[in-house]
């Protein structure tokens, strides 16, 4: 049984459908990257999975237990996580405290036992800390120890994205899902995030659903991917098999009609 | 029956006024996302700029010019006055905050509210003041349909706001400065950077906003008499309801929400109890939002995610 | 020497070699320990530049230096001991009222900063909470559920306070549910008619029952544990011991994981429940606290006004609320409690006619001084201001000599030595009134002006203000202080729109 199962998943806003029968899975220790031109329906995928949307028809399964319907805080406590496309951190947080806020879901510590300091509270505290300090060394010199007390607005591009990743570890999740992780990243920039993501299925093997536009990246990290086309799976497989599939090259490139033609 | 109707024609009237109030709160806040809380008061000064003329001219009872000229004068003076406070407001109290935090302008306005409601107790003394409208028209003037008595200042403030009304959706539909009014409140950014000069759109928007709040508190004056400096603080308040009702943001909705607001205001004033008409009101107001929070004709924000 | 300029994508060869030498700062590259500090293309230097920037100039810097040196807890303890000293020194009955009274907004403005500052829900019917609080404890702690003026409940001040804040918390946390349907805008609507109708009921009900517009008297005094607390001062040491300890909860509120959350979800609230966070949990909470502390203040109130009526809640008195808040600084306890104390002060100074010359006159000084630079450039406006002054009184005193005979209002000294100085006539009223509006056209004149047409238009304007001051606004206090508080907020708003203390922000819109 895969860990994420989508299951004939239908997505449509009035008269379009934005996603149409999707099957796909996703399972432990393994990345997946779902690519295809703009418009695609990928997003939408992401939004339906983390409970921003309700789907019109089908359903998502995790670890088995259908989680469609309900509501995204919920989702994320069952172990989803994930980062945006247009980053959606707290701009006003400090690094840090980005990052211990995704812990919220695994903490218990009611208002009054925060007030008391009560042993509970003092304890999960620590955890808490603890957790910042594991995910945020991940990253390693980028996101070191003097950028941790600094609002969240003040970063970089690059450090913002690494940052939202570190926020999405926090919450000690299943299966993570990076919404075009590369985006707007130099080439240095971007073999890092490669580099980062395959550390994260080895070292804390996690199941991975990836967004990405740079093939370089999906080449580098997959080992599957699923190319999408207006709402509809249009091929799935090893990086190979799909890179070269006719459909997946007339969908970003248009048809080559004496190429079809030799075919 | 004929109490029905009565209160409808009473209703009608000061649903207009509300609606012309409530038009300059919308399209302030289409276009800058601003609460303006200081509108109301730009109403109240007009009322009390129409009473300087009136006292100008000699007075209630002692014209010295004809009725017509006195309401073209009181009319002209009211918007041109209050349009020029609107503009001033802007430029000097709200515009250094045009990338503040939201909560900023609230208070500015507050203050403005303050100084503008102290002022005119300053000038013009804490007693009421009125505008004797019966000694120069006098209510049998009129018309009256099968017992309904319909005065000659509600007709004129209804035909009145109709007309500008009618005037507005003019300007914002068909002409440059209401493309630009609206291209500013889509998206302001991006009309700076087609050109269109937004610090100018911005300021007209508020001229012809409080312009039309101004005109209403001279309509207010002829139709109650009394003005006094707090009438700004729940006249406005109604009109922000009126606003919200028919979606802040929206024009057509100002319009419908303020004649709403007013026909329940009248409505409630005469068949459950003048004492609550109020509450009523706002227990409209909090209804609307439970059920359509967006208002009549109001779009909810779209969100990309 | 040489400083080795660090790019931000390193070269993975060339970075481990240098990282050798790093001297831990997050490699930065060492070449002359005294280049350190300032080199330029240092990553750690150019990283913090961003808090450099946001550190502000002048006394800003000076208090955040003192901000990083002492902890949040000292500055508390500094803060209780000040008041206490406070306390022992001062004698005069008003001033312990007016201190009550900064200690009660400044209450009322930590209550709301959770709501308003950490959570962003913009509450507008606030006024309702004192109310409810205040109300509350005047009708359990007095004759008013009892028969014609005798009986009732007299609870002792302990369990009243605590049935009425319970209370609030469960009337507060019912309503932000109501208020969950709607966001943002519309939410800030919702409560701000909750809050009028708050006073439409408190001032329709029955006079019998709950006193409508007669309001509700004859309230028990504070009384537990065997002490009443019946002087201005033992109110002010209750006020002052209660600040320090909401201070202190709120503060450990703040830095666990619920104060997080608040914040997260005022930044980004889609972001926030895609990180397991219960936005809708949190906002009741948050609501349900703001009420809750705003009905403390409004306990204390009651008990130390012996009466409460209606007219104490009204719009007005949120404004100020609000007013001490933004001032402050919203989203800092510490920016609410010296919101609640300069609010408070002003309010009072503007009261009386001495106070408030020196506010006016005080407010001016300092606008030159911070406005107009350099040094010689202020000598000659201050010259200017004095001579056209002296010169004007001489001239319109010779043409026109009833123009001069009146007396300047201030009391005191100041009216004394700005008797040959400023125009008043024997009847000032409209003469006054024209110079007001002239007073306005020289505001608006000094924005528009430049170069020195700007300065003739500050010495006039000063002037006109001047004799506006002394014959006509200082006449009616009253309004003059509204006239001045809206002034100052207007001011203060386009000058510091964060607050005194509150730190820079960034709203995605």
């Amino acid at each position: 049984m895969a860990l994420l199962e989508i299951d004939k998943l239908s997505l449509a806003f009035g008269g379009l459908r934005a996603i149409s029968e999707l099957d796909i899975e996703v399972n432990e220790n393994e990345i997946v990257s779902v690519i295809g031109p703009n418009g695609a329906g990928k997003s939408s995928v992401f939004n339906v999975i983390s409970g921003i949307y309700k789907p019109s028809s089908g359903d998502i399964r995790l670890g088995g237990e259908s989680i469609v319907g309900r509501k995204p805080y919920r989702i994320a406590r069952l172990g989803i996580a994930r980062t945006f496309q247009s980053l959606r951190l707290f701009q006003n947080m400090t690094v840090k405290e980005n990052v211990k806020t995704a812990t919220y879901g695994n903490t218990k510590a009611s208002p009054p036992e925060s007030i008391l300091r009560l042993p509970r509270a003092r304890r999960e505290e620590r955890e808490v800390d603890a957790v910042a300090t594991e995910v945020l060394s991940f990253f390693g010199e980028r996101l070191a120890g003097y950028r941790w007390d600094q609002p969240a607005y003040s970063l970089s591009y690059a450090n913002r994205r690494r940052l939202e990743i570190a926020r999405a570890l926090a919450t000690r999740p299943r299966l993570l899902m990076l919404d075009e992780p590369a985006a707007g990243m130099n080439p240095n920039e971007t073999l890092e995030i490669a580099e980062l993501i395959g550390r994260l299925r080895d070292e804390l093997s996690l199941a991975i659903l990836v967004i990405e536009h740079d093939m370089h990246v999906v080449e580098g990290i997959s080992d599957r991917v699923v190319a999408l086309d207006h709402g509809v799976k249009i091929t799935e497989g090893s990086f190979e098999a799909v890179a070269t599939h006719p459909a997946v090259v007339e969908a970003y490139l248009g048809r080559d009609p004496e190429a079809l033609a030799e075919a | 029956m004929q109490v029905f109707f009565q209160t409808f024609v009473n209703g009608l009237t000061t649903g207009c006024v509300y609606a012309l109030i409530a038009l300059g709160y919308t399209m302030v806040y289409g276009i800058l996302k601003l609460l303006n809380f200081a509108h109301g008061d730009v109403y109240m000064v007009g009322a009390y700029i129409g009473f300087v003329v009136l006292e100008i001219f000699g007075g209630a009872h002692d014209l010295s010019v004809p009725v017509v000229v006195l309401l073209f004068f009181m009319f002209v003076a009211a918007s041109l006055g209050c349009g020029y406070l609107g503009v001033a407001m802007e430029r000097f109290a709200y515009r250094p905050l045009r990338n503040a935090p939201r909560i900023a302008p609230l208070i500015t306005a507050l203050g403005i509210s303050f100084v503008l409601e102290n002022t005119i107790l300053l000038l013009f003394g804490g007693f009421v003041r009125s505008y004797n409208t019966n000694a120069f028209i006098p209510f049998s003037t009129g018309i009256t349909i099968g017992g309904v008595q319909i005065d000659l200042v509600q007709i004129l403030t209804i035909v009145g706001s109709v007309v500008m009304m009618y005037g507005l959706w003019l300007i914002v539909n068909r002409t440059t400065l209401g493309k630009s009014m609206r291209a500013v409140a889509s998206d302001r950014e991006a009309a700076e950077m087609l050109g269109i000069d937004v610090n100018r759109t911005i300021a007209l928007t508020f001229f012809i906003g409080s312009a039309m709040a101004g005109i209403a508190g001279v309509m207010t004056g002829l139709a109650i008499n009394q003005i006094t400096n707090t009438m700004g603080f729940l006249a406005g308040l109604k009109a922000f309801t009126a606003a919200v009702v028919g979606g802040i943001g929206s024009i057509p909705g100002a319009m419908l929400g303020g004649i709403f607001i007013g026909l329940c205001e009248s409505y409630s004033a005469s068949y459950i109890s003048s004492q609550y008409s109020d509450l009523i009101v706002f227990g409209i107001l909090i209804a609307t939002m439970l059920v359509r929070p967006q208002g009549i004709f109001g779009q909810r924000p779209l969100q990309k995610v | 020497m040489s400083v080795s300029v660090k790019r931000d994508q390193p070269d993975a060869e060339d970075n481990a070699a240098k990282r050798e030498q790093t001297d831990g700062e997050g490699g930065a590259t060492v070449e002359d320990p005294g280049a350190q500090r300032g080199s330029i293309g240092v990553d750690s230097w150019v990283a913090q530049s961003g808090e450099r920037r946001d550190e502000g100039a002048g006394w800003r810097r000076v208090l955040a230096a003192a901000e990083a040196r002492l902890g949040w807890w000292p500055r508390l303890a500094l803060v209780a001991i000040a008041g206490l000293i406070f306390a022992q020194l001062s004698t005069n009955v008003n001033i312990q009222t007016v201190a009550f009274n900064s200690l009660l907004y400044a209450l009322l403005a930590m209550g709301l900063n959770i709501a308003v500052g950490w959570s962003g829900l913009l509450d507008l019917g606030y006024i309702a909470s004192f109310g409810f609080g205040a109300y509350g404890y005047a009708i359990f702690s007095s004759t008013a559920l009892g028969t014609d003026g005798s009986g009732g409940s007299h609870l002792p001040a302990i369990e009243s306070i605590l049935i009425v804040v319970a209370a609030a918390g469960v009337v507060g946390a019912v309503l932000g549910l109501i208020a969950l349907r709607v966001s943002g805008d519309y939410f800030a609507i919702v409560t701000l008619f909750v809050g009028q109708a708050f006073f439409e009921v408190a001032n329709n009900v029955d006079p019998g029952t709950f006193g409508g517009v007669n309001g509700l008297f004859g309230l028990d005094p504070l009384h537990s544990f065997g002490v009443t607390v019946t002087t201005p001062l033992g109110y002010y040491y209750v006020a002052l011991g209660m600040c320090v300890i909401v201070a202190a909860g709120l503060h450990l509120l703040d830095t666990s994981r619920t104060g997080r959350a608040w914040r997260a979800l005022n930044d980004d609230e889609l972001a926030a429940q895609a990180m397991t966070l219960s936005v809708n949990k949190l906002k009741v909470m948050a609501y349900a606290f703001a009420t809750m502390i705003g009905a403390l203040a409004g306990t204390l109130f009651a008990a130390q006004q012996d009466n409460v009526f209606p007219t104490n809640f009204t719009a007005n008195i949120l404004i100020l609320i609000y007013a001490c808040l933004v001032l402050g600084g919203v989203g800092s306890i510490a920016g609410a409690i010296l919101g609640g104390l300069v609010v408070t002060v002003a309010e009072n100074m503007l009261g009386s006619p001495t106070d408030a010359a020196y506010l006016f006159y005080g407010l001016i000084i300092i606008a030159l001084i911070a406005k107009v630079r350099p040094w010689r450039r202020l000598g000659w406006v201050v010259a200017g201001v004095i001579g056209f002054g002296y010169a004007m009184h001489a001239i319109v005193g010779a043409i026109v000599p009833s123009a001069t005979a009146g007396h300047p209002g201030s009391p005191g000294w100041i009216g004394s030595a700005l008797k040959g100085y400023v125009i008043v006539p024997s009847n000032p009223q409209n003469f006054g009134n024209a110079l007001y509006l002239a007073l306005i056209v020289g505001l608006v004149a000094i924005v528009r002006l430049r170069g020195i047409k700007q300065l003739i238009a500050v010495i006039i304007t000063i002037y006109v203000a001047a004799c506006c001051w002394e014959g006509r606004l200082i006449v009616n206090p009253a309004i003059t202080t509204q006239i001045m508080l809206g002034a100052i907020l207007i001011v203060t708003m386009a000058a510091r729109p964060y607050g005194l203390l509150g730190k820079h922000r960034v709203e995605t819109v």
